[in-house]
């Protein structure tokens, strides 16, 4: 059972490395809802005697991060008539680098932690913080409002692999509602990315440091 | 009665200020008015020995108001209206319509609303209140200080004000909200008993402290005197600063008192005292020049309250009364003289419109009641028997030599600050005699001085006033001795002695003798005047041949010494090129003593915060990415803290 979870954790984690040298949105894209999939599966692994309870949220998972939010990402991506990221603050070769170096140090960092001994030998808690910290990369590192969007949502699924240590006391209702929020802020930034998009003929999000104020 | 008479006060006050714009007579006649009922209701508080208080169910602010006005309030009341009623009518010709077209008529509104606001600080017995009054009595005195807005240094010394009046004001918005949450109540009166309300006297002190000009937090006190019209000077210095020792007597009496508290108290009124009146030397400005003899006298003002906070904690009645009845005579007599010192300086810039005292000089001639009117106010101001400055400060040194007797620390504390006492009196009276010497004797320096003229009526009179009320306070202390013993007993129920101090009665005495005496010395001389003529002669001119008015004394020589024994905490600033080789080709001297804490600790202070706050602004530069990366690292920090074993 674990080893299944490890290598699902592992398809996730390398992802992550994918998604972080990817640079064109398509393949982005394809990377993140990818891994929407495979996190949408564990809950299978890890519960022993899946209800239908389980299998709803399983369901509205896969549904919800594997094909409707990339699905209104592409629309928002054809919209905005962009392809590709073309001037990163953080070049792809350097975030490449520093993702690698990020799930390296994640998964050293997780021996330091005080874990209940059953998730000690999982990659949970690697993959967790890995998924994080490939999230930030791309937050910090990416210009176009689109990339922006997928590093949200990989630093999403690296807090939904946290939320799965607690899977016996946190029912997966608040899992749901999780994804619920992030559904309806993915439509909000694809309304707005479009309307950016008409306003000001580009989704560089470096141009709107006018608005700060 | 007593209500009646305040609400009369209100009336008039209120009424003067809808008819000031247009009316000037009928608002000095009701302005007068208004202050005769206050004053009335204060002295029949004073005299009559009756606390009067009002309950009233009228909500401000969602509070119930509630007047009080006892021995302290109306002891504060009777200075406020007599320097009030003396401004106001001094104004009518010093700030006049002719001379001041446009902020003649804004500043006998913001005149009313002054007096108005000062006298609900004295009676509100609610923190709310409280706050609300003094924050409107600050804004009022902006609005007078700034009067003359278009001179850059009047707009600049009213941002001054107004920024420390709020540091101030941030300091008794905690406090009295502390006061609140601990008691429960917004509700002022005596707590003594609640021992937890103590440390709250160090806020109090704080805030009340920077509005009385205690140093070192006297900063903004010297532009505001000197750049305001001089009768708000006169009313800033002599009232408005007052009302921080107000507080600070008012709360040491109804507050329990954190030990060490009267120490403290004891040593900035000294160091007040002493480095006031050394500023004061290196000053050539008249009007800056009086403006540091205020932070001087408030620290006299201190060191007789501190030192009775100090017999308070040691449980010695007999010398802290003296200490206390000492520095509370003082606020009055302070009041009095300084105002007609700013009275007078206001005359001499009336008459030949600069302050500048090197500019000045020989007034005497032109001016003779300024001249001689400021000579008494300068005779007080230094301490001189037989007027009130020697009254109050003979109270404090009974006070402190009898602590010395004690046989307690207050013993060893009392010898240095009565020693210190003493040298600053001496100062003081070396800064009026370079004052008077230079501004009034001597030639005129300019021809704008051998153009002065006397000022008028309206403005002598309120002079005369003052003049008097000093010379009354200085030849019959006794009888005020009664007012005194009111206060006290207002600020520590039995400390109170109905008795005067027979050293008092033998001061009256002396004083009177003095005054006797002088009067007929130079009734002696006038009439040998008479008899014999004046014959005029050369002085002595030092072998030049062709002295000129520039060849006096100036201000800046007349104190050199002194000023150089303070050179450590003065910085004075001096560029001069002398008169070298046996042709010389030219020389100059200038010197100019700055305010030091301003310009030395809180410029460099303000320097280091703003370009602090303005790297952090920078740091808003509405890049998202950007905001995330300060997030990473905020998050990894905090990681780092709970690893390392800390406690968050």
């Amino acid at each position: 059972m674990n080893n299944y979870l490890n290598l699902l954790i592992g398809l996730a984690m390398g992802l992550n490395l994918i998604a972080l040298g990817s640079s064109r949105l398509p393949s982005l894209i394809r990377a993140v809802s990818a891994q929407g999939i495979v996190l949408g599966l564990m809950p299978l692994l890890l519960e022993h005697h899946p209800d239908w309870r389980v299998l709803v949220v399983v369901v509205a998972t896969v549904a919800g991060k594997g094909f409707v939010i990339p699905w209104l990402l592409r629309r928002a991506m054809r919209a905005a008539t962009i392809e590709r990221e073309l001037n990163p603050l953080v070049g792809f070769v350097p975030s490449l680098l520093l993702g690698a170096g990020g799930t390296i140090a994640a998964v050293a960092f997780a021996r330091l932690l005080p874990l209940l001994p059953e998730h000690a030998g999982s990659l949970l808690v690697p993959g967790a913080l890995a998924s994080v910290l490939t999230g930030f990369i791309l937050l910090i590192g990416r210009v176009k409002a689109i990339s922006q969007v997928c590093g949200y949502l990989i630093l999403e699924n690296g807090i939904y692999l946290f939320g799965l240590l607690l899977i016996r006391s946190t029912p997966l209702l608040v899992e749901a509602g999780v994804l619920l929020d992030l559904t309806v802020g993915v439509f909000v930034i694809g309304i707005i990315v479009d309307r950016i998009q008409r306003a000001f003929d580009s989704l560089d999000t470096r141009k709107l440091t006018v608005l700060r104020e | 009665m007593i209500a009646v008479l305040l609400l009369l006060a209100v009336g008039g006050m209120v009424a003067g200020m809808l008819v000031g714009r247009a009316a000037p007579r009928l608002w000095l006649g009701l302005t007068l008015a208004g202050i005769a009922a206050g004053l009335a209701a204060a002295v029949s508080v004073l005299a009559g020995g009756t606390e009067w208080e009002w309950h009233s169910a009228i909500l401000i602010g969602g509070e119930p108001l509630h007047l009080r006005l006892d021995g302290i309030s109306a002891f504060f009341l009777v200075l406020l209206g007599t320097v009030g009623g003396a401004g106001a009518v001094y104004a009518h010709e010093y700030w006049a319509e002719r001379l001041h077209p446009r902020s003649a008529r804004v500043a006998r509104g913001w005149w009313s609303a002054l007096v108005l606001t000062l006298a609900l600080v004295l009676v509100s017995a609610n923190g709310l209140h409280f706050l609300i009054a003094w924050e409107l009595f600050t804004l009022s005195a902006y609005f007078l200080v700034t009067l003359d807005r278009r001179q850059p240094a009047a707009r600049a010394a009213g941002w001054l004000y107004l920024g420390a009046s709020h540091v101030a004001v941030l300091a008794l918005f905690a406090f009295f909200a502390l006061l609140a949450a601990r008691t429960g109540s917004w509700d002022l009166g005596p707590m003594r008993e609640h021992k937890e309300l103590a440390p709250l006297f160090w806020l109090a002190l704080f805030g009340f402290g920077l509005k009385a000009g205690l140093f070192p937090l006297h900063i903004w006190l010297p532009d505001a005197h000197a750049n305001a019209p001089s009768h708000v000077s006169a009313m800033m210095s002599g009232v408005a600063i007052k009302m921080g020792i107000y507080g600070l007597v008012r709360f040491s009496g109804w507050l329990p008192m954190p030990t060490g508290a009267g120490w403290v108290v004891a040593a900035l009124g000294v160091a007040s005292a002493v480095l006031g009146v050394a500023f004061a030397l290196g000053q050539h400005d008249l009007k800056r020049l009086l403006a540091y003899h205020s932070v001087e006298n408030v620290g006299i003002i201190l060191i007789g309250l501190g030192f009775a906070l100090v017999a308070v904690e040691q449980g010695d009645t007999m010398w802290g009364r003296l200490a206390l009845a000492g520095g509370i005579l003082h606020v009055w007599n302070h009041g009095l003289f300084k105002a007609l010192l700013f009275f007078g300086a206001g005359s001499v810039l009336h008459a030949t419109g600069s302050r500048e005292m090197s500019r000045l000089g020989g007034l005497w001639r032109p001016m003779p009641w300024t001249a001689t009117l400021f000579g008494l106010g300068a005779v007080a101001i230094s301490g001189l028997p037989p007027l009130n400055g020697f009254v109050s400060e003979w109270l404090v040194y009974l006070g402190l030599f009898d602590a010395t007797q004690s046989h307690s620390e207050a013993a060893w504390a009392a010898i240095p600050a009565a020693i210190l006492l003493g040298v600053t009196g001496a100062m003081a009276l070396a800064c009026f005699v370079k004052v008077c010497g230079v501004v009034f004797l001597g030639a005129p320096r300019s021809a704008e001085a051998a153009r002065a003229h006397e000022c008028g009526g309206m403005m002598r009179g309120p002079m005369l006033l003052l003049g008097a009320a000093c010379v009354a306070i200085g030849l019959a202390p006794v009888l005020f001795w009664p007012v005194l013993a009111r206060v006290t007993s207002a600020w520590r129920p039995g400390w109170a002695d109905a008795t005067a101090p027979a050293p008092l009665l033998m001061l009256g005495g002396v004083h009177l003798a003095l005054a006797a005496a002088a009067g007929l010395a130079g009734w002696l001389l006038w009439a040998r005047v008479k008899q014999r003529g004046l014959a005029r002669a050369l002085t002595w001119d030092c072998g030049y041949v062709a002295p000129t008015a520039r060849m006096q004394y100036t201000a800046g020589s007349f104190a050199g010494t002194i000023t150089a024994w303070f050179a450590w905490i003065l910085h004075p600033i001096v560029q001069e090129q002398r008169a070298e080789a046996v042709l010389p080709a030219g020389a100059s001297h200038r010197s100019h003593t700055p305010e030091t804490v301003l310009e030395r600790v809180i410029e460099p202070m303000g320097t280091v915060v703003m370009a602090v706050s303005g790297a952090v602004r920078r740091r808003q530069h509405g890049r998202v990415q950007s905001y995330l990366f300060y997030l990473l690292i905020g998050v990894a920090v905090l990681a780092g803290v709970v690893l390392a074993g800390g406690e968050i």
